[in-house]
């Protein structure tokens, strides 16, 4: 049983919502799809660790019944599901939301049953704890990357591509001046993805994998070479 | 249609389980051991499954009590909860995930209701339709400002390269621009940019767990 997979961690929580609230909620979400609410929801796009991340409304007659063996559902309140696949550990990422977004959350959570608001941050954190439900199987197909790692690679890939298409076509110095140039471009991009796990549980991870590159690579700061960005021609 | 965000389509699946199996067996916890048994990473069952980004299966025993004066509701049945983020047309994922895995679906799904109608491609995918809940709103953080997602073959090929380039440039300092461009011409031979492969599995890790 794990919430995490490699870097990345899921979260499944799931909240009662009272009444015509639900449907309330429903225009509220369609609002949040528009660009008018960039401003309450901009936030989520800068904290840079949700892969995804999704809302689904659940309405009390909504549970899938398949079969007459199956007792129908009867319950009193309609619910929401939420769930998330982000990097860092779960208190880093519930304290980023509430900073990041606090208005966004208070829309997100609109009149869930007990939800106490973004803020301050500890009851919040023990509503969110409350209410998750642990995942049993957690797949992601690139365990070593992070998001930043995932939008970094498409960058790379495409600088790479086109350097690869013409280093036939340069002289050594030209090639080495379009390299620096590219590696300039890319200094926030170019890193060694590892599987650590969440920070919480990282301590044995760390060390395995400082040890493992120990043979290959030296940290020591005396090679690394700074680049010089060549005079514009 | 808020199943898709750029061209990821999130998927929320829950499949009511048939509880009482047997005397003093319960399907739900069935189901749960089979989930936790499940292998991780590259021996995932959904690494067989072309273009899934992210995928998760727990079970959903009950609904929590707030607390007074709120009303107490609980669940009649519990629910398998299979949420997936892929790349592409839900038809054909949903297709993938019956041929890549099927051995693990079957036993995945074993106890819930009305998987027995379950015989084939096209009565797997009527089956996953009837428990898929639409996403009311979804958020996707994976892709830039005016990019889109691109497939799962094309993401672990730039992670790759993404990889293997910064050993390269740690490893290919102060060399003269002849040396450079010649280490960067083998480097290129090896990874080949412009081909899909090679390139990471779906589910690579270092840390393997089978």
């Amino acid at each position: 049983m794990s919430n995490i997979a490699g870097k990345t961690f899921a979260m499944n929580v799931i909240t009662p919502i009272k009444g015509v609230n639900f449907y309330i909620n429903k225009v509220i979400f369609w609002f949040a799809n528009t660009k008018l609410a960039s401003s309450r929801l901009g936030g989520l796009a800068t904290l840079s660790l949700i892969h995804y991340a999704r809302w689904v409304l659940i309405g009390k007659d909504q549970f899938p019944h398949l079969h007459p063996d199956q007792p129908k559902e009867d319950l009193h309140y309609n619910y929401m599901l939420f769930h998330s696949n982000f990097n860092g550990s779960w208190d880093q990422y519930v304290d980023s939301f509430h900073k990041a977004i606090p208005k966004g959350l208070d829309l997100l959570w609109r009149k869930n049953v007990k939800y106490p608001g973004s803020v301050p941050l500890q009851p919040f954190h023990a509503y969110i704890n409350f209410n998750q439900i642990w995942t049993s199987h957690y797949y992601s197909a690139y365990p070593s990357a992070a998001v930043n790692d995932v939008k970094s690679a498409k960058k790379v890939k495409t600088a790479l591509v086109a350097l690869t298409d013409k280093v036939e076509t340069l002289s050594d110095q030209a090639f080495k001046e379009a390299y620096d140039e590219m590696l300039i471009d890319l200094q926030h991009d170019v890193s060694v993805m590892e599987d650590t796990p969440v920070v919480s549980l990282a301590s044995q991870a760390v060390k395995d994998r400082r040890a493992k590159y120990q043979e290959t690579i030296s940290m020591n700061s005396d090679k690394v070479i700074p680049i010089q960005r060549t005079a514009n021609k | 249609m808020s199943n898709v965000a750029s061209k990821a389509y999130g998927l929320t699946i829950l499949s009511p389980i048939r509880e009482k199996i047997a005397q003093g067996v319960s399907g739900s916890v069935l189901t749960r051991s089979v989930i936790e048994d499940l292998k991780l990473h590259q021996h995932s069952p959904f690494a067989k499954v072309a273009n899934t980004y992210l995928a998760r299966l727990y079970v959903l025993n009950d609904v929590m009590f707030q607390g007074y004066p709120e009303q107490e509701d609980h669940l009649k049945s519990k629910y398998l909860v299979f949420a997936s983020n892929f790349y592409g047309d839900l038809d054909e994922y949903l297709t993938g995930l019956w041929h890549g895995a099927q051995a693990d679906v079957k036993q995945i799904w074993a106890h819930c209701y009305d998987f027995e109608s379950v015989t084939d491609e096209a009565s797997f995918l009527i089956y996953m339709k009837k428990c898929q809940l639409e996403t009311t709103f979804f958020f996707n953080g994976s892709v830039g400002l005016g990019e889109d997602d691109i497939s799962l073959n094309e993401q672990l090929k730039a992670l790759y390269l993404k990889q293997e380039f910064a050993k390269f440039v740690w490893n290919n300092q102060s060399l003269s621009p002849n040396e450079l461009k010649a280490a960067f011409i083998e480097f290129s031979h090896i990874t080949q940019p412009n081909q899909p492969e090679p390139s990471w599995a779906p589910g690579h890790s270092d840390i393997a767990q089978g």
